[in-house]
């Protein structure tokens, strides 16, 4: 029947390994193996984003991705955007603007913006929530998620303005 | 979810070969959107999913042939298809579609392939590829088919593929000139629900009359069905509102829907008839706006 299946890939940009079944999903692969847990399951559906995983540059619902399928790519989580002591942009923006309540939520929000911000710079209110309707927060905290897309928006163009690139000004910066 | 193998084949022939078993729980499995959701809730219990994945760089392209017909890739992602320019050139109704279909995540992962041949009636594209006379290509074992919509699409959730068969094209013949066109969707528990009703209208006018007119309905029924009556009706009319109304009697008469937590049959019927009255006025006024999708 099956058998574990050792993947190898690449987390937060260090190379890692582990041996997975293969219908275990990203979400329980990268909290067992590496405890990632920022990446959490609530719907288990596709629709909240509490779940939400970076596979080769492109936002996923880790909760309905198996991870045998994460073999050779990049994969990132919040926990590579920045640290403790250096937040990435994003991560500000979203503390200063208390863009939170319990936080659950949070992560997922933080890897939405963040990929929104590298597609589209300078969002409107529409645009924000258009693109991160498929991210619930129970709490309700849209009104401050919202502003703290903005103003992270403001706080990477001021570096890219800067001479920073897109790439770099997205990541904390170390 | 039960515990099954995965098998990861580099080639269609590959992928065809390890599909074309008498074992009726070796499924292939593209994005997973819609198979994870049907085996985390044990509907589905497979022994062995083959992946398609790795034929992801070979089936995944959209280009326009020669004739000018717009080829989508089965392991295109729904994303891929939402920021083709070759598609937004081709038709927006398609790229806006796109647009309002579940969140960018869902939209990143799951295919068109993965997207017809789970024959779920609420999907977005079906109607709208119904509506273009889009056609589906076939392989398997014994060859290649290929398949118009209408009959690809056999029932609830079922299509015409054999268990061993694969979506290896989806084909969408070059659009008439003239044609314009709307994809109308209803959504009963929020925003960002599924479809309970989906109605795409195309028109032609020529010499102030409707030349050609294609109107698909889906999601309320059973399967997307072309609703040929309704177009027949409008053939040679002048597009004015009373011609509207009787085509949105017309439609609504002619389709069945199925009671559910988003309406009863009644309601259903009478949402189908204002979505395809609304469509055909937007189907009419996206000739001078180049087309357009319209969310009630
Ligand atoms: C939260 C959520 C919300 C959604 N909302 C909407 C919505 O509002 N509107 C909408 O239209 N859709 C919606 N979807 C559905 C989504 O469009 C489908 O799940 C998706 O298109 C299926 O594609 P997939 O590649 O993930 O399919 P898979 O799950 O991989 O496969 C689905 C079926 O197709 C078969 N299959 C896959 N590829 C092929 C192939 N090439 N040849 C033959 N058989 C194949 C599989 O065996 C399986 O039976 C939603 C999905 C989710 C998770
Ligand atoms: S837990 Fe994955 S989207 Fe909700
Ligand atoms: S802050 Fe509590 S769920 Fe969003």
């Amino acid at each position: 029947m099956a058998e574990l299946q050792t993947i190898r890939f690449r987390l937060n940009g260090r190379p890692v390994e582990l041996a997975v079944q293969p219908y275990e999903t990203l979400v329980e692969a990268l909290r067992r193996g590496f405890q990632m847990y920022s990446v959490r399951e609530s719907c288990g559906q596709g629709l909240c984003g509490c779940c939400t995983v970076n596979v080769d540059g492109r936002a996923v619902s880790g909760c309905l991705y198996l991870a045998v399928l994460v073999d050779g790519c990049d994969v990132q989580t919040v926990e590579g955007l920045g640290t403790l002591n250096q937040l990435s942009p994003v991560q500000e923006a979203f503390v200063e603007c208390e863009g939170f309540q319990c936080g659950f939520c949070t992560p997922g929000m933080i890897m939405m913006a963040t990929q929104l911000l590298q597609e589209n710079p300078d969002p409107t209110d529409e645009e924000i929530k258009h693109y991160m309707s498929g991210n619930l927060c129970r709490c309700a905290a849209y009104p401050e998620i919202i502003a703290a897309v903005h103003r992270a928006a403001e706080k990477l163009r001021a570096q890219t303005a800067a001479g920073n690139t897109p790439a770099t000004a997205i990541m904390a910066q170390r | 979810m039960n515990p099954f193998q995965l098998l990861q084949p580099e080639t269609l022939e590959e992928a065809l070969s390890l599909l074309n078993t008498d074992d009726p729980s070796v499924r292939p499995v593209a994005g997973g959107t819609a198979l994870m959701l049907m085996m985390k809730s044990k509907v589905f219990t497979p022994h062995t999913l083959v992946s398609l994945q790795r034929l992801k760089p070979s089936l995944s392209g959209i280009r326009l042939d020669d004739a000018g017909d717009l080829h989508l890739g089965p392991l295109a992602s729904l994303r891929d298809v939402e920021r083709s320019p070759v598609v937004a050139e081709f038709t927006p109704v398609i790229t806006q579609a796109m647009q309002t279909l579940s969140n960018v995540r869902v939209r990143n992962v799951a295919t068109v392939g993965g997207h017809l041949a789970h024959g779920d009636p609420h999907m977005d594209l079906p109607p709208i590829l119904m509506a273009l006379d889009a056609r589906v290509r076939i392989s398997g074992q014994a060859g290649e088919r290929e398949v118009a919509l209408p009959e690809f699409l056999t029932g609830y959730y079922t299509t015409v593929l054999n268990p061993s068969e694969l979506i290896t094209d989806v084909v969408v013949p070059a659009l008439p000139n003239g044609l314009s066109g709307t994809y109308l969707k209803y959504t009963a528990l929020s925003a960002d629900d599924w479809p309970m009703c989906g109605v795409a209208a195309f028109v032609r006018m020529q010499g102030g009359v409707v030349a050609e007119a294609r109107v698909a309905v889906s999601a309320a029924t059973e399967r997307p069905v072309r609703l040929t009556g309704v177009e027949s009706f409008l053939r040679g009319r002048r597009p004015a509102a009373e011609a509207f109304e009787e085509a949105a009697e017309l439609a609504a008469a002619g389709v069945h829907p199925l009671a559910d937590i988003r309406g009863s049959s009644g309601y259903k019927r009478e949402i189908v008839k204002v979505c395809v009255r609304r469509a055909l006025e937007q189907a009419l006024a996206a000739r001078t706006r180049n087309g357009g999708v319209a969310h009630e």
